[in-house]
């Protein structure tokens, strides 16, 4: 036997569902966007701010997340699925609790159906990690598979805190403000999570898909551990100590590891055998590098936290937004093109190759409606990124309208992939 | 059992089919790739091909080797095809012919 990767792949039943359900909230989210309107140039603890933020990190990014990695464990990690059964148990589970979630945010509802929805998440999500940690137990042990697996272990951490800080709503046991607790909830999804999940399946896709080959591999061990060191030393910190003089030397930390992964794509870029880059990849190469926006962003909050209250509030904004959309939305964007054409075509193809002409995976989509969609995508991103400096309620209804436009198209390429009918033609001899 | 005139022969119309089995990643035939090791007929019915993949993990592997042996089958239909999949040596940007470097815009 070849013992190949894709031997090892779930069925379709595990991995689309998600890919329907996470398209669908990139949906909704933009309609979300556009109803809240000016009220996004507010304060950022607020019942709709909240309900955007969880449908944006948990309906649309861990959603698309939550399905493509189960078809890339047996790429990353060598092995397949532990249970297609705890998948579906999981989907199902994990649905309710973000429809749950963002009606209690969005309805403001925080001492009642939040309780539910947050307890939901959090077994859902414990499903989601004990099947990826029970796949990877018998696994190949590489910096990659170190990354997705502390990923997981953030994200449970994260659903954790959250879980805590919605029954604080009801019980009030905090010694803290919300908000401080919210900080972490954040920086531990939105660094321990994504960063992390980021880092160790983009190290594996971006050398593949650029065709780069004799990567130097210290770049993502220095990385790891100035990462998850960092991250680890500022939660600590924060939630034991308050907050000491220490934390900037922390982020600066974390910075450093974020640099190291960033040389280590640099190398994969330059020693690049694809020249040209398609959709999919473009969005994931601007995405990389933008991930130095936030970095700023945040240097300078560190260095202006007594400033002016306003401009403060407006970076804080600016700097959750750029986290979001900057970074984690062209990702799911680009790397869609990048495997869900793959998965399909591997599964209506498979047993059709050389028998017959078949289209190419690329061929499943409109690269043209891609390419349209990549352009208004940055379009609305540079005009809400004015809009929350400017506090313009004009901008943000223009860039929200973008958005939604963006969305309808990326669904109508996720939906033309999904529905692709068989199309074969005979081979001349 | 055919003679090593025949071998030869049937060796390079295989080669000749396996042009037509692309990548469907990179969108370039797995020959000009470099992908194919060895190709060795028996003379019978066995062809036996070494083969390897652009990276370890690549997620569309076992399409490709269903290609080979398929593509092959059209034209052979009697043939064993015996793929070997291999990593030593690892494939590098090197293998690829001078032919597949233009098609790829190298």
């Amino acid at each position: 036997m070849n013992n190949l990767h894709t031997d090892n792949a779930p069925s379709l039943a595990v991995v689309i569902p998600p890919f329907i359900f996470g398209s669908l909230s990139f949906f909704m989210l933009t309609i979300l966007i556009m109803l809240t309107g000016s009220d996004l140039l507010g304060v950022y603890f607020s019942g709709k701010l909240l309900a955007i933020t969880h449908l944006a990190v948990l309906g649309w990014a861990t959603m698309i997340v939550l399905g493509a990695l189960y078809q890339l464990v047996p790429v990353v990690f060598g092995t397949g699925l532990y249970s297609e059964k705890l998948a579906h148990v999981t989907f199902g589970s994990f649905s309710l609790s973000i429809i749950l979630l963002v009606y209690s945010f969005w309805n403001s509802a925080f001492s009642t159906t939040l309780l539910w929805a947050a307890s939901l998440m959090f077994i859902s999500l414990s499903f989601f990690s004990i099947n990826i940690l029970m796949s990877t137990r018998t696994g190949t042990q590489n910096i990659q598979s170190k990354y997705v697996t502390t990923a997981i272990i953030w994200l449970l951490l994260t659903a954790l805190l959250g879980l805590l800080i919605a029954f604080n709503f009801k019980f009030h046991y905090f010694s803290q403000l919300h908000l401080h607790y919210l900080k972490v909830h954040a920086h531990l999804g939105l660094v321990g999570w994504f960063l992390s999940l980021i880092i160790g399946v983009s190290s594996t896709l971006i050398p593949m898909f650029l065709i780069s080959h004799q990567l130097e591999q210290k770049n993502l061990h220095y990385s790891f551990y100035l990462i998850n060191g960092g991250l680890s030393l500022l939660t600590l910190d924060w939630l034991f100590l308050k907050g000491t003089f220490l934390i900037p030397l922390y982020w600066a930390v974390i910075t450093l590891g974020i640099l190291f992964y960033l040389n280590f794509v640099r190398e994969a870029f330059v020693k690049r055998l694809r020249k040209g880059l398609d959709t999919g990849m473009k969005y994931t190469v601007l995405a990389v590098v933008s991930m130095l926006l936030p970095v700023v962003i945040s240097i300078f909050l560190l260095l202006k936290y007594e400033g002016d209250n306003g401009f403060h509030m407006r970076a804080v904004t600016l700097y959750g937004f750029s986290i979001i959309f900057v970074l984690i939305t062209p990702l799911i964007l680009g790397q869609t093109y990048k495997t869900l054409p793959f998965i399909i075509w591997l599964h209506k193809y498979k047993e059709l190759v050389g028998k017959y002409k078949t289209p190419m995976p690329k061929d499943l989509y409109s690269e043209v409606l891609g390419k349209v969609q990549f352009v208004i995508y940055y379009g609305a991103i540079l005009i809400f990124m004015a809009a929350l400096l400017l506090q313009n309620a004009l901008l943000i209804k223009t860039g929200s309208y973008l958005l939604l436009l963006v969305a309808i198209l990326y669904n109508i390429n996720v939906f033309k992939i999904i529905f692709h009918k068989i199309q074969t033609e005979s081979i001349s001899a | 059992m055919s003679s090593a005139e025949e071998i030869k022969d049937i060796e390079a119309q295989i080669e000749q089919i396996l042009f037509n089995v692309m990548d469907p990643e990179i969108n370039l035939n797995i020959v000009d790739l470099g992908l194919i090791y060895s190709l060795v007929f028996d003379g019978t019915e066995t062809v036996e091909i070494k083969m390897t993949f652009s990276t370890p993990a690549c997620p569309l592997g076992d399409a490709i080797v269903m290609s080979v042996k398929q593509s092959i089958n059209n034209v052979f239909p009697d043939y064993q095809i015996d793929v070997q999949i291999v990593f030593d040596p690892p494939w590098t940007t090197e293998m690829i012919s001078e032919n597949g470097k233009l098609m790829l815009g190298m």
